[in-house]
């Protein structure tokens, strides 16, 4: 159970309306790529290119008119086909953590901070003798004050909330962390604190996909960084290359918005997701900048990888 | 698809044919979610309990008027005839026919349900949404009434409102809806505290909007659903109360043919082996509360937008 997460040709769409007679979402596709342990990849892009929907997926938690195609494989288990029993009772919180976007609403507002991580951690790991110790370790890996444990959520800032969230996301000790947008609504520092304890888990050996639009956050903790337009993967590759030498013209207009880059964000929107055209999308948005190829599958050449692009090109 | 041509020729070359990728539900039965199948089922729900409620209402009032029913008319020839051609559901004690008395019945009820039902949502509605809105000492008045209505059994102020006004239809749906509505009012009180607290309330106030058009506008379009649900729930129960007051003698006089009554009298016609007295009008009884539920459970899932687009409505 080393935590190695294979996604190949994942895709995810909305049938709306009776067998989708009003239109079809296509939310992602034909996404693909590795968690390992001991990397953090940033998933980036737009608001709406798909981002959650791809951690939704992996975890099982899409809604009921969603369909999948492609695989996601969890060393060895096929997550889209694995039946719910398996999902409830091996893999979700056991082996795949899910960080959430607003740690306070996903916490009971019944009850203390403290006897919900205990009760995580007795549900998660039922040979742990003592999980009020190991929840108290849990908060002092998270940078968690202690006395925070006694305090009811409403009671909870912003930043104490993310790091209540993180450590109930590691309450089963799971190899692989799903942070989707766990910085929403914090401020610069608190977003640099959050990410670093990410990256802190990664150091530790969990294999980590942190989806995110803060590219500055991305840029800080990311180990590899897949660019997501559009519903597909556009860029895949170790993120120092990527963030330095962009090859798909949407990679390099997205990392313009940096404020060190000029704050220069891409011109137009994003293309309908209902009625996509056949290549990467973005030839709709700068036809100056891209041409797209028939087939926008991604292109490898080496550890790095493109779609819609000779290999090399920018 | 004219994008696809054209940047295929752009290009040079025809497009390779995409391979349809291998697509299949991600609906999973995790609590909250329901099955991709639901959709149908619903929908068969409803078109089975609705296709059955129009044809028992249609033959409520078309059998006993094609039968030339006299409800007056006993025949002491044929007291007691199993079920037969010429009386398919048989007779009863006094020799009446059992299939027009029956449908008769059934009409009976039905009105009664559909009286009482409408009442009590109205009153409960206003009830419950001036509770939930004034909030404060109006509140706490309102829901003591509530707490005074529900304090006395059912059965007993419904005995009492009919035992003042005997024998009439007004008086038995008097006599349910005015203790049913309590139920609504609660449910419509708390779907109100539970919305007023909800942001699209805040933002309607902070953006100007009166006390009285945040509850047209906002809560009370959220509520509806809710309501109407309960309408439909009560129709059944209704039936059913309907059935236990004149089965104690205190519902319609016993010459006109309700459910209720037809039971009642039919009771002691069991032991003597006549079991078709009593089943025919209860299977009818079932029929109507089945054809109502079916209605309920796909109003259920068409109610809330999100709950809809789930199951692909």
């Amino acid at each position: 159970m080393s935590g190695a997460l294979d996604v190949t040709g994942l895709s995810v769409r909305f049938r709306l309306g009776a067998r989708g007679r009003a239109g079809t979402v296509r939310a992602v596709t034909d996404a693909g790529f590795s968690l390992r342990p001991g990397r953090l990849l940033a998933l980036v892009g737009e608001s709406g290119c798909g981002k959650s929907v791809l951690a939704a997926a992996i975890t099982g938690l899409l809604p009921a008119n969603a369909e999948v195609a492609g695989r996601v494989d969890l060393d060895g288990l096929d997550l889209l086909d694995a039946p719910e029993a398996v999902l409830r009772d091996d893999v979700r919180g056991r082996r795949i953590g899910l960080v959430p976007q607003s740690a306070a609403t996903h916490l009971t507002p019944v009850r203390r901070v403290g006897s919900q991580l205990v009760e995580a951690v007795r549900a998660l790991r039922p040979a742990d003798p003592d999980p009020r110790a190991t929840v108290h370790r849990l908060a002092d890996d998270v940078g968690l004050p202690r006395e925070m444990l006694d305090r009811y959520p409403h009671e909870l800032s912003g930043g104490t909330a993310q790091r209540v969230g993180l450590a109930a996301a590691l309450a089963g000790d799971p190899p692989v962390l799903l942070a989707d947008e766990p910085t929403a609504g914090l401020d610069r520092p608190l977003v640099d604190r959050s990410v670093d304890l990410l990256a802190g888990m990664a150091q530790r050996g969990h294999a980590v996909l942190l989806i995110t639009h803060d590219l500055r956050a991305a840029r800080r903790v990311a180990t590899d960084v897949a660019v997501m337009y559009a519903g597909r993967l556009v860029e895949v590759g170790p993120a120092d290359e990527v963030f330095a030498e962009p090859w798909h013209p949407y990679s390099a207009g997205l990392f313009g918005a940096l404020p060190d880059r000029g704050f220069a964000p891409v011109p137009g929107h994003p293309p309908d997701l209902t009625a996509l055209p056949a290549g990467c999308g973005f030839e709709l948005r700068r036809p100056d900048l891209h041409t797209c190829v028939p087939d926008p599958a991604l292109v490898w050449s080496g550890e790095r990888a493109v779609a819609c692009a000779p290999v090399g090109a920018s | 698809m004219s994008t696809e041509v054209e940047l295929g020729e752009r290009h040079g070359a025809a497009p390779a044919a995409p391979v349809e990728p291998r697509w299949r539900s991600a609906a999973r039965p995790r609590a909250g979610t329901p099955r991709g199948r639901a959709a149908g089922r619903a929908r068969s729900r409803l078109i089975a309990g609705g296709v059955l409620l129009v044809v028992l209402a249609v033959a409520s009032v078309l059998v006993p008027w094609l039968g030339g029913l006299d409800q007056r008319l006993v025949d002491y020839d044929a007291v007691r005839l199993p079920p037969s051609p010429e009386h398919p559901f048989g007779t009863d004690s006094q020799g009446r026919d059992l299939l027009l008395r029956s449908f008769t019945g059934l009409q009976v009820s039905l009105l009664v349900a559909a009286a009482c039902a409408v009442v009590s949502t109205v009153l409960g509605t206003l009830f419950g949404a001036a509770s939930g809105v004034l909030g404060g000492w109006p509140d706490r008045l309102l829901m003591r009434v509530v707490d005074t209505v529900n304090a006395v059994p059912h059965l007993l102020l419904g005995i009492v409102i009919v035992a003042l006004y005997r024998g009439s239809v007004l008086a038995v749906i008097a006599s349910i809806a005015l203790t049913h509505w309590t139920s609504v009012a609660r449910i419509v009180r708390a779907e109100v505290l539970s919305l007023r607290e909800r942001p699209f309330v805040d933002a309607a106030i902070s953006g100007g909007a009166s006390r009285w058009r945040v509850l047209r506008r906002h809560l009370l379009p959220a509520v509806v659903p809710q309501a109407a649900l309960s309408t439909v729930l009560l129709l059944p129960h209704a039936v059913w109360h309907e059935t236990a007051l004149s089965f104690l003698g205190l519902g319609l006089p016993p010459h006109l043919a309700s459910i209720g009554n037809i039971l009642g009298e039919g009771r002691a016609a069991v032991l003597l082996g006549s079991w078709w007295i009593v089943t025919f009008p209860a299977l009818l009884l079932v029929a109507t509360a089945l054809a109502v539920a079916g209605i309920a459970a796909w109003w259920r899932d068409r109610a809330l937008p999100r709950r809809r687009s789930e199951l692909g409505l």
